[in-house]
Protein backbone atom coordinates (compact mmCIF):
# COMPACT_ATOMS: atom_id res chain seq x y z
CA UNK A 1 0.00 0.00 0.00
CA UNK A 2 1.43 3.52 -0.92
CA UNK A 3 2.11 5.83 1.61
CA UNK A 4 3.09 9.38 2.23
CA UNK A 5 4.56 10.92 5.08
CA UNK A 6 5.46 14.25 5.47
CA UNK A 7 6.17 16.74 8.66
CA UNK A 8 6.08 20.39 8.51
CA UNK A 9 7.78 22.08 11.51
CA UNK A 10 5.16 25.22 12.51
CA UNK A 11 6.61 28.09 14.48
CA UNK A 12 4.83 30.32 17.16
CA UNK A 13 4.13 33.38 16.33
CA UNK A 14 5.49 33.48 12.96
CA UNK A 15 2.69 35.35 11.01
CA UNK A 16 4.68 36.65 8.28
CA UNK A 17 4.74 32.21 7.28
CA UNK A 18 1.57 31.57 9.30
CA UNK A 19 -0.81 29.40 6.50
CA UNK A 20 2.18 28.51 4.24
CA UNK A 21 2.05 24.48 5.40
CA UNK A 22 -1.37 24.52 4.60
CA UNK A 23 -0.68 25.82 1.39
CA UNK A 24 2.02 23.02 0.83
CA UNK A 25 -0.59 20.68 2.20
CA UNK A 26 -3.12 21.56 -0.35
CA UNK A 27 -0.60 22.35 -3.33
CA UNK A 28 0.31 18.35 -2.50
CA UNK A 29 -2.73 16.69 -2.37
CA UNK A 30 -3.42 18.77 -5.64
CA UNK A 31 -0.46 16.71 -7.50
CA UNK A 32 -1.75 13.64 -6.27
CA UNK A 33 -5.20 14.80 -7.92
CA UNK A 34 -7.77 14.19 -4.87
CA UNK A 35 -11.31 15.63 -5.26
CA UNK A 36 -11.34 19.32 -4.54
CA UNK A 37 -13.97 19.02 -1.64
CA UNK A 38 -12.06 16.64 0.07
CA UNK A 39 -9.04 18.57 -0.20
CA UNK A 40 -10.56 21.74 1.03
CA UNK A 41 -12.08 20.04 3.86
CA UNK A 42 -8.11 19.03 4.74
CA UNK A 43 -7.37 22.70 3.96
CA UNK A 44 -9.87 24.04 6.00
CA UNK A 45 -8.11 21.45 9.23
CA UNK A 46 -4.92 22.34 8.19
CA UNK A 47 -5.44 26.19 8.50
CA UNK A 48 -6.99 26.54 11.65
CA UNK A 49 -4.83 24.06 13.56
CA UNK A 50 -1.35 25.59 11.97
CA UNK A 51 -3.30 29.14 12.91
CA UNK A 52 -3.73 27.60 16.45
CA UNK A 53 -0.07 26.67 16.64
CA UNK A 54 1.17 30.15 15.97
CA UNK A 55 -1.30 31.98 17.69
CA UNK A 56 -1.59 29.65 21.06
CA UNK A 57 1.23 27.23 20.86
CA UNK A 58 4.54 26.90 21.25
CA UNK A 59 7.13 25.50 18.21
CA UNK A 60 5.16 22.67 16.82
CA UNK A 61 4.88 20.11 13.71
CA UNK A 62 2.36 19.02 11.48
CA UNK A 63 2.43 15.64 9.93
CA UNK A 64 0.62 14.58 6.97
CA UNK A 65 0.07 11.02 6.52
CA UNK A 66 -1.56 10.12 2.84
CA UNK A 67 -2.80 6.37 2.00
CA UNK A 68 -5.31 6.14 -0.83
CA UNK A 69 -8.19 5.48 1.69
CA UNK A 70 -7.53 8.02 4.16
CA UNK A 71 -5.44 10.78 5.03
CA UNK A 72 -4.24 11.88 8.69
CA UNK A 73 -2.97 14.82 9.87
CA UNK A 74 -1.35 14.98 13.23
CA UNK A 75 -0.63 18.65 14.87
CA UNK A 76 1.85 18.69 18.07
CA UNK A 77 2.59 21.71 20.17
CA UNK A 78 4.92 22.16 23.26
CA UNK A 79 2.61 25.53 23.92
CA UNK A 80 0.35 26.31 27.00
CA UNK A 81 -2.13 23.89 26.19
CA UNK A 82 -6.01 23.89 25.97
CA UNK A 83 -7.97 24.14 30.01
CA UNK A 84 -11.18 23.27 28.90
CA UNK A 85 -11.71 21.13 25.70
CA UNK A 86 -15.03 20.99 25.83
CA UNK A 87 -14.99 24.65 25.86
CA UNK A 88 -12.87 24.63 22.55
CA UNK A 89 -15.22 23.16 20.28
CA UNK A 90 -18.22 25.34 20.79
CA UNK A 91 -18.16 28.03 18.32
CA UNK A 92 -17.53 31.42 19.57
CA UNK A 93 -15.75 30.88 22.28
CA UNK A 94 -11.67 32.09 22.13
CA UNK A 95 -8.61 32.82 24.52
CA UNK A 96 -7.37 34.78 22.00
CA UNK A 97 -5.84 38.04 23.44
CA UNK A 98 -7.16 41.30 22.25
CA UNK A 99 -4.07 41.99 19.99
CA UNK A 100 -4.68 38.59 18.00
CA UNK A 101 -8.57 39.71 18.04
CA UNK A 102 -7.13 42.57 16.00
CA UNK A 103 -5.15 41.22 13.66
CA UNK A 104 -8.27 39.46 12.84
CA UNK A 105 -7.77 35.70 14.12
CA UNK A 106 -9.22 33.82 17.36
CA UNK A 107 -12.76 34.77 16.46
CA UNK A 108 -13.15 31.75 18.17
CA UNK A 109 -14.04 29.15 14.56
CA UNK A 110 -11.02 26.89 15.07
CA UNK A 111 -12.01 23.72 16.49
CA UNK A 112 -15.65 23.89 15.99
CA UNK A 113 -14.58 24.09 11.90
CA UNK A 114 -12.56 21.48 12.58
CA UNK A 115 -14.92 19.05 13.69
CA UNK A 116 -17.44 20.02 11.33
CA UNK A 117 -14.96 19.33 8.67
CA UNK A 118 -12.93 16.25 9.48
CA UNK A 119 -14.04 12.77 9.78
CA UNK A 120 -13.02 12.09 13.70
CA UNK A 121 -11.15 14.19 15.67
CA UNK A 122 -9.20 13.31 18.62
CA UNK A 123 -7.52 16.11 20.93
CA UNK A 124 -5.43 15.31 24.15
CA UNK A 125 -4.07 18.27 25.83
CA UNK A 126 -3.16 19.41 29.71
CA UNK A 127 -3.01 23.10 31.01
CA UNK A 128 0.66 23.69 30.33
CA UNK A 129 1.57 20.12 28.67
CA UNK A 130 1.45 21.26 24.91
CA UNK A 131 -1.91 19.82 22.77
CA UNK A 132 -2.15 16.80 20.68
CA UNK A 133 -4.78 17.12 17.58
CA UNK A 134 -5.04 14.46 15.16
CA UNK A 135 -7.61 14.51 12.49
CA UNK A 136 -8.64 11.68 9.83
CA UNK A 137 -10.15 12.43 5.94
CA UNK A 138 -11.97 9.31 5.04
CA UNK A 139 -12.03 8.74 1.17
CA UNK A 140 -15.11 7.75 1.06
CA UNK A 141 -17.11 10.27 2.40
CA UNK A 142 -19.29 11.53 -0.01
CA UNK A 143 -16.33 13.55 -2.28
CA UNK A 144 -16.91 11.63 -5.10
CA UNK A 145 -13.95 9.70 -4.87
CA UNK A 146 -13.86 6.01 -6.31
CA UNK A 147 -17.39 7.01 -7.60
CA UNK A 148 -15.67 7.08 -11.21
CA UNK A 149 -16.53 10.68 -11.63
CA UNK B 1 0.45 17.05 -13.72
CA UNK B 2 2.68 13.63 -13.78
CA UNK B 3 2.83 11.25 -17.10
CA UNK B 4 -0.77 12.30 -18.61
CA UNK B 5 1.22 15.89 -19.57
CA UNK B 6 1.86 15.45 -23.00
CA UNK B 7 -1.54 14.38 -24.03
CA UNK B 8 -3.25 16.84 -21.54
CA UNK B 9 -1.14 19.61 -22.45
CA UNK B 10 -3.75 22.52 -23.28
CA UNK B 11 -2.41 24.98 -26.74
CA UNK B 12 -0.37 28.59 -26.03
CA UNK B 13 0.04 31.19 -28.17
CA UNK B 14 3.81 31.98 -26.60
CA UNK B 15 6.65 31.28 -28.52
CA UNK B 16 10.72 30.46 -27.79
CA UNK B 17 12.30 31.55 -31.21
CA UNK B 18 15.31 29.03 -31.00
CA UNK B 19 17.79 31.13 -32.97
CA UNK B 20 17.69 34.04 -30.47
CA UNK B 21 17.48 31.55 -27.34
CA UNK B 22 20.87 30.86 -25.19
CA UNK B 23 19.57 28.70 -22.81
CA UNK B 24 19.98 31.12 -20.31
CA UNK B 25 17.31 29.66 -17.25
CA UNK B 26 15.81 33.25 -17.23
CA UNK B 27 12.14 32.70 -18.88
CA UNK B 28 12.45 28.88 -16.78
CA UNK B 29 12.56 30.56 -13.41
CA UNK B 30 10.18 33.20 -14.25
CA UNK B 31 7.04 30.69 -15.11
CA UNK B 32 4.41 30.70 -12.90
CA UNK B 33 3.65 27.20 -13.90
CA UNK B 34 6.57 25.83 -14.24
CA UNK B 35 5.90 25.03 -17.68
CA UNK B 36 9.13 26.16 -19.18
CA UNK B 37 12.73 23.25 -19.50
CA UNK B 38 16.01 24.04 -20.97
CA UNK B 39 16.73 20.89 -23.44
CA UNK B 40 19.72 20.80 -25.47
CA UNK B 41 20.53 24.01 -24.51
CA UNK B 42 16.97 25.85 -25.59
CA UNK B 43 14.55 26.52 -23.87
CA UNK B 44 11.04 24.76 -24.57
CA UNK B 45 7.35 25.13 -23.05
CA UNK B 46 6.56 21.94 -21.96
CA UNK B 47 4.20 21.97 -19.14
CA UNK B 48 0.64 23.35 -18.72
CA UNK B 49 1.18 27.34 -20.18
CA UNK B 50 -1.37 30.15 -19.47
CA UNK B 51 -0.23 32.75 -21.94
CA UNK B 52 0.68 35.33 -18.71
CA UNK B 53 3.70 36.60 -20.27
CA UNK B 54 6.01 36.33 -17.85
CA UNK B 55 8.83 34.57 -19.97
CA UNK B 56 8.26 37.60 -22.32
CA UNK B 57 9.14 39.99 -19.45
CA UNK B 58 12.03 37.68 -18.93
CA UNK B 59 14.33 37.01 -21.42
CA UNK B 60 17.07 39.18 -22.02
CA UNK B 61 17.49 38.70 -25.65
CA UNK B 62 14.04 39.14 -27.17
CA UNK B 63 13.18 35.52 -27.56
CA UNK B 64 10.26 34.89 -26.48
CA UNK B 65 7.02 36.19 -28.47
CA UNK B 66 3.44 36.26 -28.15
CA UNK B 67 1.98 35.48 -31.76
CA UNK B 68 -0.91 37.41 -32.82
CA UNK B 69 -2.59 38.28 -35.56
CA UNK B 70 -0.33 40.82 -36.94
CA UNK B 71 2.78 38.44 -37.82
CA UNK B 72 0.47 36.64 -39.73
CA UNK B 73 -0.75 40.02 -41.10
CA UNK B 74 -1.62 38.53 -44.55
CA UNK B 75 -4.47 36.73 -43.28
CA UNK B 76 -5.92 39.93 -41.42
CA UNK B 77 -9.43 40.99 -43.41
CA UNK B 78 -10.16 43.36 -46.03
CA UNK B 79 -12.34 45.49 -43.69
CA UNK B 80 -10.87 46.00 -40.53
CA UNK B 81 -13.18 46.90 -37.22
CA UNK B 82 -10.82 47.59 -33.96
CA UNK B 83 -11.66 47.29 -30.28
CA UNK B 84 -8.93 48.57 -28.08
CA UNK B 85 -8.36 47.75 -24.52
CA UNK B 86 -8.02 51.00 -22.82
CA UNK B 87 -4.50 50.86 -21.76
CA UNK B 88 -4.20 52.41 -25.32
CA UNK B 89 -4.95 56.22 -23.79
CA UNK B 90 -1.92 55.70 -21.89
CA UNK B 91 0.81 55.01 -23.97
CA UNK B 92 0.97 58.54 -25.82
CA UNK B 93 1.64 60.75 -23.06
CA UNK B 94 -0.94 62.77 -20.62
CA UNK B 95 -1.09 65.87 -23.62
CA UNK B 96 -2.91 63.48 -26.25
CA UNK B 97 -6.68 62.55 -25.60
CA UNK B 98 -8.33 59.32 -26.23
CA UNK B 99 -10.26 60.65 -29.56
CA UNK B 100 -6.91 61.62 -30.99
CA UNK B 101 -5.77 58.47 -30.46
CA UNK B 102 -8.96 56.63 -31.88
CA UNK B 103 -8.99 59.20 -34.86
CA UNK B 104 -5.07 58.10 -35.11
CA UNK B 105 -5.92 54.36 -34.71
CA UNK B 106 -8.91 54.93 -36.98
CA UNK B 107 -6.20 55.90 -40.15
CA UNK B 108 -4.20 52.76 -39.98
CA UNK B 109 -7.35 50.48 -39.23
CA UNK B 110 -10.39 51.29 -41.04
CA UNK B 111 -13.09 51.23 -38.22
CA UNK B 112 -12.75 51.78 -34.72
CA UNK B 113 -14.89 51.85 -31.40
CA UNK B 114 -14.35 52.61 -28.10
CA UNK B 115 -14.81 49.58 -25.90
CA UNK B 116 -14.21 51.77 -22.58
CA UNK B 117 -17.87 52.54 -23.00
CA UNK B 118 -18.89 49.27 -22.87
CA UNK B 119 -16.70 48.46 -19.74
CA UNK B 120 -19.11 50.93 -18.25
CA UNK B 121 -21.88 48.59 -19.42
CA UNK B 122 -20.17 45.75 -17.91
CA UNK B 123 -19.98 47.70 -14.32
CA UNK B 124 -23.59 48.13 -14.48
CA UNK B 125 -24.42 44.56 -15.43
CA UNK B 126 -22.25 43.48 -12.59
CA UNK B 127 -23.99 45.61 -10.16
CA UNK B 128 -27.57 43.68 -11.26
CA UNK B 129 -25.95 40.33 -11.03
CA UNK B 130 -24.30 41.02 -7.24
CA UNK B 131 -27.81 42.40 -6.12
CA UNK B 132 -29.61 39.62 -7.34
CA UNK B 133 -27.37 36.73 -6.10
CA UNK B 134 -27.57 38.52 -2.66
CA UNK B 135 -31.14 37.98 -2.27
CA UNK B 136 -30.64 34.20 -3.13
CA UNK B 137 -27.05 32.65 -2.09
CA UNK B 138 -24.90 32.66 1.03
CA UNK B 139 -22.83 30.44 -0.09
CA UNK B 140 -20.24 30.52 -3.45
CA UNK B 141 -18.36 33.89 -2.58
CA UNK B 142 -16.37 35.47 -3.49
CA UNK B 143 -17.06 36.51 -7.70
CA UNK B 144 -13.97 36.09 -9.56
CA UNK B 145 -14.24 38.44 -12.16
CA UNK B 146 -13.89 36.85 -15.64
CA UNK B 147 -11.79 39.73 -17.53
CA UNK B 148 -8.41 38.67 -17.54
CA UNK B 149 -8.10 35.28 -19.74
CA UNK B 150 -4.77 34.57 -18.02
CA UNK B 151 -6.74 34.11 -14.55
CA UNK B 152 -9.54 32.41 -15.88
CA UNK B 153 -6.57 29.54 -17.05
CA UNK B 154 -4.72 29.77 -14.11
CA UNK B 155 -8.71 28.60 -12.50
CA UNK B 156 -9.06 26.41 -14.42
CA UNK B 157 -5.87 24.33 -14.77
CA UNK B 158 -5.02 24.86 -10.94
CA UNK B 159 -8.08 25.99 -9.30
CA UNK B 160 -10.73 24.06 -10.93
CA UNK B 161 -13.34 23.83 -7.90
CA UNK B 162 -13.10 27.76 -8.27
CA UNK B 163 -14.18 28.19 -11.88
CA UNK B 164 -17.68 28.13 -10.78
CA UNK B 165 -17.03 31.30 -8.74
CA UNK B 166 -15.94 33.36 -11.80
CA UNK B 167 -18.77 35.87 -12.81
CA UNK B 168 -20.95 34.54 -15.90
CA UNK B 169 -20.69 37.78 -17.86
CA UNK B 170 -19.10 37.93 -21.02
CA UNK B 171 -16.66 40.37 -21.22
CA UNK B 172 -16.75 43.59 -22.87
CA UNK B 173 -14.57 43.04 -25.53
CA UNK B 174 -16.55 40.20 -26.80
CA UNK B 175 -20.11 42.08 -25.95
CA UNK B 176 -18.84 44.81 -28.18
CA UNK B 177 -17.06 42.28 -30.95
CA UNK B 178 -20.69 40.67 -31.21
CA UNK B 179 -22.54 44.04 -31.36
CA UNK B 180 -20.25 45.06 -34.20
CA UNK B 181 -20.84 41.93 -35.75
CA UNK B 182 -24.93 42.19 -35.37
CA UNK B 183 -25.21 45.71 -37.14
CA UNK B 184 -22.56 44.85 -39.90
CA UNK B 185 -24.89 41.78 -40.78
CA UNK B 186 -27.97 43.43 -40.78
CA UNK B 187 -26.93 46.47 -42.46
CA UNK B 188 -24.86 44.30 -44.88
CA UNK B 189 -22.14 46.97 -45.29
CA UNK B 190 -19.74 44.50 -46.01
CA UNK B 191 -19.50 40.89 -47.20
CA UNK B 192 -19.46 38.75 -44.17
CA UNK B 193 -15.82 37.17 -45.02
CA UNK B 194 -14.77 40.36 -45.90
CA UNK B 195 -14.49 42.20 -42.59
CA UNK B 196 -12.44 40.81 -39.54
CA UNK B 197 -13.20 42.13 -35.62
CA UNK B 198 -9.82 42.60 -34.19
CA UNK B 199 -8.77 43.77 -30.37
CA UNK B 200 -5.83 45.52 -29.71
CA UNK B 201 -4.18 44.97 -26.86
CA UNK B 202 -1.50 45.07 -23.93
CA UNK B 203 -1.89 41.11 -23.73
CA UNK B 204 0.02 38.41 -24.48
CA UNK B 205 -3.45 36.12 -23.76
CA UNK B 206 -6.15 37.76 -25.91
CA UNK B 207 -5.23 35.07 -29.09
CA UNK B 208 -6.02 32.36 -27.10
CA UNK B 209 -8.75 33.93 -25.63
CA UNK B 210 -10.29 34.12 -28.69
CA UNK B 211 -8.93 30.83 -30.69
CA UNK B 212 -9.90 28.47 -27.91
CA UNK B 213 -12.30 30.49 -25.89
CA UNK B 214 -13.31 29.15 -22.37
CA UNK B 215 -16.44 30.37 -21.83
CA UNK B 216 -17.81 30.74 -25.26
CA UNK B 217 -19.01 28.30 -27.78
CA UNK B 218 -16.66 30.97 -30.17
CA UNK B 219 -15.09 33.92 -29.74
CA UNK B 220 -16.77 37.27 -31.93
CA UNK B 221 -13.88 38.46 -32.29
CA UNK B 222 -11.24 37.40 -35.48
CA UNK B 223 -7.94 37.85 -33.65
CA UNK B 224 -5.76 39.97 -31.48
CA UNK B 225 -2.94 42.38 -32.07
CA UNK B 226 -0.28 44.06 -29.53
CA UNK B 227 -0.48 47.22 -28.72
CA UNK B 228 3.59 47.14 -29.08
CA UNK B 229 3.29 46.17 -32.37
CA UNK B 230 1.32 48.79 -34.35
CA UNK B 231 2.34 51.89 -31.47
CA UNK B 232 4.73 53.40 -34.27
CA UNK B 233 2.63 53.24 -36.97
CA UNK B 234 0.00 54.93 -34.86
CA UNK B 235 1.83 57.61 -33.47
CA UNK B 236 2.90 58.58 -36.85
CA UNK B 237 -0.73 60.04 -36.74
CA UNK B 238 -1.54 61.46 -33.97
CA UNK B 239 -2.74 64.90 -34.61
CA UNK B 240 -3.00 64.47 -38.70
CA UNK B 241 -7.01 64.18 -37.93
CA UNK B 242 -8.68 67.06 -37.73
CA UNK B 243 -12.32 66.41 -38.43
CA UNK B 244 -14.39 67.03 -35.39
CA UNK B 245 -16.03 63.25 -34.87
CA UNK B 246 -16.20 62.15 -31.13
CA UNK B 247 -15.02 58.40 -31.21
CA UNK B 248 -14.75 57.95 -27.82
CA UNK B 249 -17.67 58.52 -25.10
CA UNK B 250 -16.76 56.95 -21.62
CA UNK B 251 -16.11 58.58 -18.52
CA UNK B 252 -13.01 58.20 -16.32
CA UNK B 253 -14.49 54.43 -15.43
CA UNK B 254 -14.03 52.96 -18.30
CA UNK B 255 -10.60 54.34 -18.66
CA UNK B 256 -9.83 53.38 -15.52
CA UNK B 257 -10.49 49.71 -16.33
CA UNK B 258 -6.76 49.86 -17.55
CA UNK B 259 -4.81 49.53 -14.63
CA UNK B 260 -5.56 47.20 -11.24
CA UNK B 261 -8.65 48.30 -9.03
CA UNK B 262 -10.50 50.30 -12.10
CA UNK B 263 -12.19 47.69 -12.77
CA UNK B 264 -14.02 47.68 -9.22
CA UNK B 265 -14.04 51.53 -8.83
CA UNK B 266 -17.03 51.70 -11.36
CA UNK B 267 -18.87 49.41 -8.91
CA UNK B 268 -21.46 50.77 -6.57
CA UNK B 269 -20.95 49.67 -2.50
CA UNK B 270 -20.03 46.82 -1.66
CA UNK B 271 -16.96 44.45 -0.24
CA UNK B 272 -14.62 44.46 -3.59
CA UNK B 273 -10.90 43.56 -4.03
CA UNK B 274 -8.49 44.11 -6.38
CA UNK B 275 -5.59 42.07 -6.73
CA UNK B 276 -2.47 42.21 -9.32
CA UNK B 277 0.22 40.44 -10.15
CA UNK B 278 0.99 36.61 -10.45
CA UNK B 279 2.19 36.15 -7.39
CA UNK B 280 -0.58 37.65 -5.45
CA UNK B 281 -3.02 36.70 -7.81
CA UNK B 282 -2.02 32.83 -6.62
CA UNK B 283 -1.77 33.93 -3.05
CA UNK B 284 -5.41 35.06 -2.78
CA UNK B 285 -7.01 32.34 -5.01
CA UNK B 286 -5.41 29.44 -2.69
CA UNK B 287 -6.74 31.95 -0.25
CA UNK B 288 -10.54 31.74 -1.44
CA UNK B 289 -9.75 28.20 -2.02
CA UNK B 290 -9.44 27.48 1.64
CA UNK B 291 -12.56 29.56 2.18
CA UNK B 292 -11.00 32.28 3.88
CA UNK B 293 -12.64 35.15 1.79
CA UNK B 294 -16.29 34.12 2.13
CA UNK B 295 -17.12 37.79 3.61
CA UNK B 296 -15.63 39.47 -0.21
CA UNK B 297 -18.38 39.84 -2.79
CA UNK B 298 -16.11 40.41 -6.02
CA UNK B 299 -12.42 39.90 -6.76
CA UNK B 300 -11.32 41.76 -9.70
CA UNK B 301 -8.13 39.59 -10.47
CA UNK B 302 -5.09 40.92 -12.91
CA UNK B 303 -2.43 38.67 -13.92
CA UNK B 304 0.27 41.46 -14.43
CA UNK B 305 1.20 43.51 -11.75
CA UNK B 306 -0.78 46.42 -11.51
CA UNK B 307 -3.41 45.26 -13.96
CA UNK B 308 -3.07 45.99 -18.30
CA UNK B 309 -1.09 48.58 -18.17
CA UNK B 310 2.12 46.39 -17.18
CA UNK B 311 1.04 44.20 -20.17
CA UNK B 312 3.92 42.22 -21.63
CA UNK B 313 2.52 44.14 -25.15
CA UNK B 314 2.32 47.76 -24.26
CA UNK B 315 4.40 50.23 -25.32
CA UNK B 316 5.72 52.56 -22.46
CA UNK B 317 6.88 51.30 -18.91
CA UNK B 318 3.88 50.67 -16.61
CA UNK B 319 4.27 53.67 -14.06
CA UNK B 320 4.51 56.17 -16.95
CA UNK B 321 0.99 54.80 -18.20
CA UNK B 322 0.03 55.02 -13.89
CA UNK B 323 0.26 58.43 -14.43
CA UNK B 324 -0.86 59.30 -17.76
CA UNK B 325 -4.31 57.29 -16.94
CA UNK B 326 -4.88 59.07 -13.33
CA UNK B 327 -4.79 62.44 -15.32
CA UNK B 328 -7.35 61.22 -17.67
CA UNK B 329 -9.67 59.76 -14.61
CA UNK B 330 -9.52 63.49 -13.61
CA UNK B 331 -9.87 64.60 -16.63
CA UNK B 332 -13.25 62.54 -17.82
CA UNK B 333 -14.00 62.26 -14.18
CA UNK B 334 -14.57 59.41 -11.73
CA UNK B 335 -17.39 58.33 -12.89
CA UNK B 336 -19.80 56.07 -15.77
CA UNK B 337 -21.41 58.07 -18.58
CA UNK B 338 -23.31 55.37 -19.78
CA UNK B 339 -27.06 55.67 -19.45
CA UNK B 340 -28.84 53.25 -16.88
CA UNK B 341 -31.71 52.57 -18.16
CA UNK B 342 -29.63 51.24 -21.53
CA UNK B 343 -28.06 49.23 -19.35
CA UNK B 344 -30.33 47.89 -17.56
CA UNK B 345 -32.79 46.93 -20.69
CA UNK B 346 -29.62 45.03 -21.92
CA UNK B 347 -29.46 43.34 -18.63
CA UNK B 348 -32.85 41.92 -18.74
CA UNK B 349 -32.66 41.06 -22.16
CA UNK B 350 -29.59 38.72 -21.47
CA UNK B 351 -27.53 40.69 -23.22
CA UNK B 352 -24.32 40.03 -20.56
CA UNK B 353 -25.28 36.48 -19.92
CA UNK B 354 -26.10 34.47 -23.32
CA UNK B 355 -24.07 32.00 -24.92
CA UNK B 356 -21.89 31.05 -22.07
CA UNK B 357 -21.27 27.75 -21.68
CA UNK B 358 -21.59 25.98 -18.46
CA UNK B 359 -18.97 22.63 -18.48
CA UNK B 360 -16.27 23.07 -16.12
CA UNK B 361 -13.44 22.19 -17.04
CA UNK B 362 -11.39 18.80 -15.84
CA UNK B 363 -9.96 18.88 -12.67
CA UNK B 364 -7.19 16.02 -12.70
CA UNK B 365 -4.95 16.90 -15.22
CA UNK B 366 -2.34 13.49 -14.88
CA UNK B 367 -3.73 9.81 -15.93
CA UNK B 368 -3.02 8.02 -13.06
CA UNK B 369 -5.06 6.41 -10.37
CA UNK B 370 -4.79 7.90 -6.80
CA UNK B 371 -2.84 4.89 -5.36
CA UNK B 372 -0.24 5.33 -8.57
CA UNK B 373 -0.29 9.04 -7.61
CA UNK B 374 0.87 8.46 -4.20
CA UNK B 375 3.57 6.08 -5.06
CA UNK B 376 4.84 8.99 -7.69
CA UNK B 377 4.82 11.33 -4.96
CA UNK B 378 7.14 9.35 -2.73
CA UNK B 379 9.21 9.03 -5.12
CA UNK B 380 9.29 12.40 -5.85
CA UNK B 381 10.03 13.18 -2.23
CA UNK B 382 13.01 10.45 -2.56
CA UNK B 383 14.64 11.61 -5.57
CA UNK B 384 13.94 15.84 -3.70
CA UNK B 385 16.31 14.00 -0.32
CA UNK B 386 19.09 13.48 -2.63
CA UNK B 387 19.06 16.96 -4.18
CA UNK B 388 21.30 19.71 -2.87
CA UNK B 389 18.50 22.48 -2.71
CA UNK B 390 20.51 25.17 -4.06
CA UNK B 391 17.95 25.68 -6.79
CA UNK B 392 19.98 26.60 -9.46
CA UNK B 393 18.26 25.63 -12.40
CA UNK B 394 21.32 24.10 -14.26
CA UNK B 395 19.87 20.82 -14.66
CA UNK B 396 17.54 22.42 -17.25
CA UNK B 397 14.18 22.15 -14.66
CA UNK B 398 13.19 25.26 -12.82
CA UNK B 399 14.12 24.07 -9.26
CA UNK B 400 14.99 21.07 -7.07
CA UNK B 401 11.33 19.82 -6.57
CA UNK B 402 10.16 20.16 -10.04
CA UNK B 403 13.59 18.32 -11.45
CA UNK B 404 12.65 15.30 -8.91
CA UNK B 405 9.83 15.39 -10.44
CA UNK B 406 10.98 15.20 -13.92
CA UNK B 407 13.32 12.34 -12.70
CA UNK B 408 10.59 10.19 -11.41
CA UNK B 409 8.32 10.92 -14.68
CA UNK B 410 11.64 9.67 -16.99
CA UNK B 411 12.34 13.17 -18.16
CA UNK B 412 15.21 14.17 -16.84
CA UNK B 413 18.29 12.03 -15.32
CA UNK B 414 19.55 12.42 -12.21
CA UNK B 415 22.87 12.91 -13.60
CA UNK B 416 21.50 16.53 -14.72
CA UNK B 417 22.49 17.50 -11.86
CA UNK B 418 25.95 18.82 -11.90
CA UNK B 419 25.71 18.75 -7.85
CA UNK B 420 24.66 15.63 -7.09
CA UNK B 421 26.85 14.18 -9.59
CA UNK B 422 29.91 15.64 -8.24
CA UNK B 423 28.75 14.78 -4.46
CA UNK B 424 28.35 11.22 -5.90
CA UNK B 425 31.64 11.19 -7.62
CA UNK B 426 33.49 12.36 -4.28
CA UNK B 427 31.32 9.56 -2.02
CA UNK B 428 32.34 6.48 -4.33
CA UNK B 429 36.06 7.63 -4.76
CA UNK B 430 36.08 7.72 -0.97
CA UNK B 431 34.64 4.49 -1.24
CA UNK B 432 37.31 2.70 -3.54
CA UNK B 433 40.71 4.38 -1.69
S1 LIG C 1 3.44 32.41 -20.97
FE1 LIG C 1 3.49 32.18 -18.73
S2 LIG C 1 2.78 30.10 -18.37
FE2 LIG C 1 3.34 30.21 -20.54
S3 LIG C 1 5.48 29.51 -20.60
FE3 LIG C 1 5.51 31.75 -20.45
S4 LIG C 1 5.71 32.15 -18.28
FE4 LIG C 1 5.03 30.00 -18.46
S1 LIG D 1 -3.80 41.72 -16.58
FE1 LIG D 1 -4.65 42.47 -18.50
S2 LIG D 1 -2.90 42.47 -19.91
FE2 LIG D 1 -2.34 41.19 -18.17
S3 LIG D 1 -2.87 39.12 -18.76
FE3 LIG D 1 -4.64 39.92 -17.63
S4 LIG D 1 -5.99 40.86 -19.17
FE4 LIG D 1 -3.99 40.51 -20.12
Amino acid sequence: MPQLTKTFPIKARDFIRAGEVSIQIQGLLKTIGFEPALIRRVSICAYESEMNVVMHGGDGTLTLNVDPSVILIEVKDDGPGIENIELAFQEGYSTASKEYREMGFGAGMGLPNIKKSADTVEIRSQKGGGTYLKMCFLLSRGDGQGTGK
Amino acid sequence: MGKGRENNLPTHYVQIDDKLCNGCVLCMKACPTKAIRVRNGKARIRGVCIDCGECIRACPRGAVKAITTVQDAARMKPYTILSSSPVLYTQFGEEVTPNDILLALRKVFRHVYDQAYVNELFNVATEFYIRERRETEEEGWPLISPICPVVNRLIAYRFPQLFKNILPLIPPREIAAREVRRRLYCESVFKTEEFGIYHLSPCSAKMISIKEPLFLNSSYLDGALGINEVYEEIKKFIGKDNSNIMIHRSGGVGIWWGMSGGEIAGLDSGKYLAVSGMPETIKYLEMIEMGLLGNIEYVEFRACSEGCIGGPMTAVDKYEAKHVLQKLVRTYGVRKKVDYSQARKAYREGWFLADRKTDIPPHRSGTLSISEAIQRQERVEEVYRLLPKKECGICGSPDCRTFAEDVVDGEADLDDCPIHKSRDRKVKIVHEG
